[in-house]
């Protein structure tokens, strides 16, 4: 993992709730996508992205988004995320348009 | 006679000493006697007119030679002997006893003439067979001739008409004897004195004395004159034998002619008694002095050539042990020259590999030490190493500033004790133990137990000193441990202060090191500086001084760029030319940014986009830009520099240039690029041109053949900017 971003996740009955700390951007997305990918077990039917301490989201981790939605789709898992109204990256993800196509929740309650 | 082979001088005289030497005295009195009258026996049978005219008288040659080889002192036998051998054939007793006094003084005299001029027995001279010819047989003979002669008249037993006649034969007679017999005896000692012959040399001895003695037997006999065939034999004998041949030889000749003469046979019996008397004298006389002459000119020449060889031989000899001890010394001489040389080659082999480990250690060391500073936005760096100018010594030294998590810049100094490779290889060893150790926890207590706990598993017999920091760029605070080494110093604004703070003993000193991490935040517009101990050390001189230099010089410079510092702290401090111990210096400036328009340039990696955005980010800050502006504007910058990263340099790498500036109100942020660059819009998802777009409110893209430039501009949301909502 770099020193950029951080990943932990938890899985409580068939949900896993991945935390990504730290910024995401052209030199680490590929990291982030594979560090969630190997943090979630194959049960789990829901994943919750936490993006509440992600201090910095560029186009590259927006794309990572995409296309982690994507591939756990086939899989017939669900994503959803988690962006705090004050959160730094609230504006990439209404530009983006990504809290119209994925589920997005305010806090992972 | 043999017994007495030798025996010269006087040992034999009537004052011997001891009994035994008066019976060998008195046996060889004895036998000279009984020789004496024997060989007069035997004179008296070749007698040539009745019984008293004797062509050969061998007595006086066996004389001559009892007392050349023997003594002088042996006279009583020869003329009792002599008297012996006269009294029946003389005219009463009186005249016996002269007659014997002569037959004994002649040979007396002529032994004493002999030895005054210095006759050698061994006739191996001319002079030697001169002097037998003339002073033993000639000379000395006239005595006994003239007193035997004359008494032959006085006792009447011949008339004085007749005096001449007795006396010549008489002379003739004895002289004859001495020549032919006193040569053969004297030659018999050589046979013992001599090298012995080989039996080759014994038959040519034997054939000669056959054939002499078969040639002398005819030729008497014979009515022919054939005596003149036996000079060559008797040649012949000298030539190849010398004296041991030509004695023996003439001997036998001149006894069968006398015997011939005597017995008037063969050719003697046509002469009258004068007449064979002249004759057989002179032969016997040619036959001598022939032979004995011959016999000492070979041997003479024989000797000079055996002289001439042996001299020839001494001079090979010496010539060859003076080869020998040239080429002795020669071979000494290459030996010393060779061994010079070897010492020559070992010590310049000993200088090159001195040289060679020197420039190991320093190739090492410098390939040790990081070749350039990392390019960190938030701050500036400088650091020079200056390697001791002495022959053999490579130290320790070393710095490093390692790019830590969240902007934090590890930045470290230490120095191995020691020198050389082994120095340089256990720097190396520490200085890569810190870097993992920091990257994994940069905490300086952390690195510091984890470097302290590896160095004491290796076992590392160097004492190493060391202080380690954490500078963070946000809060420009230090956090810092020092193992042993001298406090970093920082200045600027006309104030400076040592970070003395934290010193704990030296890594690999003691057991349990309890690291303390102590604080300083860094003023506007200081400088820290990182140094070893050859910067302020000086011989003689408490380091103290040393010490009050550096601030010194350091304030005096604290407007200059980092590099200018260093390099002005080092030449004022330390001789260049004459570096005693290595010397490291670092020197890291915060970038104070405030108020000031941004710029930077940086390579174009993916790696620089989280510095980019963190120098913006404070920029941002330091110039007062509310958090949503700061994220938003932060993003569209990150876009911009992300696809300059990503797409302007696909062959070549190059820099990226992020300037920003605040005008009216208003954030003016630029990246320029000298690649080819694309719209966002071009590749897949389009998402970052959508982003700037969205969250600037203009932005312009100038695309030219020499690069790209976007410029963004978003107006404030903080009305003290100076700008209208």
């Amino acid at each position: 993992m770099t020193d950029l971003a951080h990943v932990d996740a938890t899985t409580v009955d068939s949900t896993t709730i991945v935390r990504v700390r730290g910024e995401i951007d052209l030199s680490n997305a590929a990291e982030v996508r594979d560090a969630i990918g190997a943090a979630v077990p194959d049960a789990t039917t829901s994943i919750v992205l936490d993006l509440s301490d992600t201090a910095y989201l560029d186009s590259a981790g927006i794309a990572m988004i995409f296309r982690l939605a994507e591939r756990l789709g086939y899989n017939r898992q669900e994503l959803r995320l988690v962006v705090p109204p004050d959160a730094p990256i609230r504006a990439v993800i209404r530009l983006t348009q990504m809290d119209r196509i994925i589920p997005t929740h305010h806090s992972v309650d | 006679m043999t017994g007495l082979a030798g025996k010269r001088g006087s040992r034999w005289t009537f004052g011997a000493r001891s009994r035994r030497d008066l019976v060998r005295y008195l046996s060889a009195v004895l036998l000279v006697g009984v020789a004496y009258y024997v060989g007069a026996r035997m004179g008296l049978t070749l007698s040539l007119v009745e019984r008293n005219v004797t062509p050969l008288w061998p007595p006086t040659g066996i004389a001559v030679a009892a007392f050349l080889l023997g003594s002088r002192s042996l006279w009583p036998g020869v003329a009792a002997a002599a008297f012996a051998v006269n009294l029946p054939i003389s005219e009463g007793a009186l005249a016996a006893a002269v007659t014997a006094a002569g037959n004994t003084l002649a040979p007396l005299a002529a032994a004493v003439l002999l030895g005054r001029v210095g006759f050698r027995r061994q006739l191996d001279r001319r002079r030697d067979a001169l002097a037998i010819v003339f002073v033993g047989a000639l000379a000395s003979t006239l005595i006994s001739a003239t007193i035997g002669a004359g008494t032959l008249v006085v006792s009447d037993a011949i008339g004085s008409d007749r005096l001449l006649n007795a006396w010549a034969v008489w002379w003739t007679g004895d002289a004859m004897g001495v020549l032919t017999v006193a040569p053969f005896l004297l030659c018999l000692p050589l046979f013992r004195e001599l090298p012995a012959w080989s039996p080759a040399r014994w038959l040519e001895a034997v054939a000669i004395l056959v054939v002499a003695g078969a040639t002398i037997t005819w030729a008497a006999q014979s009515e022919l004159r054939a005596l003149y065939l036996l000079p060559p034999v008797v040649g012949w004998a000298a030539w190849r034998l010398q004296l041991r041949g030509a004695a023996p030889t003439a001997l036998v000749v001149s006894l069968v002619a006398t015997w011939s003469a005597s017995q008037a046979d063969g050719w003697f019996a046509r002469e009258s008694v004068f007449e064979r008397m002249f004759t057989l004298q002179t032969f016997n006389a040619c036959i001598a002095l022939s032979s004995f002459f011959l016999a000492a000119l070979v041997t003479e020449r024989n000797r000079t050539a055996a002289a001439l060889e042996a001299a020839t031989v001494e001079l090979e000899d010496r010539v060859e042990t003076r080869t020998a001890e040239l080429s002795a010394a020669n071979a000494r001489l290459l030996e010393e020259i060779k061994e010079r040389f070897e010492a020559e080659e070992q010590l310049s082999q000993e200088e090159a590999r001195a040289r060679r480990e020197h420039e190991i250690a320093e190739i090492l060391q410098r390939s040790l030490l990081p070749d350039r500073m990392p390019q960190i936005p938030a701050v500036a760096l400088a650091a020079r190493y200056e390697p001791a100018t002495s022959d053999v010594e490579v130290g320790g030294d070393w710095y490093d500033v390692i790019q830590l998590r969240d902007g934090l810049i590890g930045l470290a100094i230490g120095d191995v004790a020691g020198h050389g490779p082994s120095a340089a290889a256990a720097m190396g060893q520490v200085r890569m133990a810190l870097r993992a150790y920091a990257v994994q926890d940069p905490s300086p207590v952390s690195v510091m137990s984890g470097v302290h706990r590896l160095l004491s598993h290796l076992a590392m017999p160097e004492m190493v000193t060391l202080i380690y920091l954490v500078f963070d760029p946000a809060t420009r605070t230090l956090r810092f441990t020092n193992a042993g080494h001298p406090p970093p110093l920082i200045v600027g604004g006309g104030k400076s202060k040592y970070l003395e703070n934290g010193l704990a003993p030296p890594l690999g000193v003691t057991a349990e090191p309890d690291y303390m991490e102590y604080r300083q935040t860094m003023w506007a517009g200081s400088t820290l500086l990182l140094y070893t101990d050859g910067l302020v050390e000086r011989r003689r001189e408490s380091i103290q001084l040393g010490l009050h230099r550096l601030v010194r010089e350091a304030l005096r410079r604290q407007g200059a760029d980092v590099d200018e510092l260093c390099d002005g702290i080092l030449s004022s401090l330390i001789e260049m030319d004459h570096v005693a111990d290595d010397v490291a210096l670092l020197a890291m400036r915060p970038l104070s940014v405030a108020g000031r328009p941004l710029a930077l340039t940086l390579p174009a990696e993916p790696r620089v986009l989280a510095d980019a955005r963190r120098v913006l980010r404070q920029w941002l800050r330091d110039s007062a830009v509310t958090t949503e502006d700061e994220d938003e504007i932060l993003v569209a910058c990150g876009e911009a520099c992300a696809n300059v990263v990503q797409h302007a340099y696909a062959t070549a790498p190059g820099s990226l240039v992020l300037e920003a500036r605040i005008v009216e109100g208003a954030v003016e942020a630029t990246v320029r690029d000298q690649g080819a660059w694309r719209a966002p819009a071009e590749r897949g998802g389009g998402w970052g041109l959508q982003l700037i777009r969205g969250l600037m409110d203009s932005v312009d893209v100038d695309r030219t053949a020499d690069g790209t430039v976007v410029r963004m501009r978003r107006r404030l949301k903080d009305a003290e900017h100076g700008g209208g909502g």
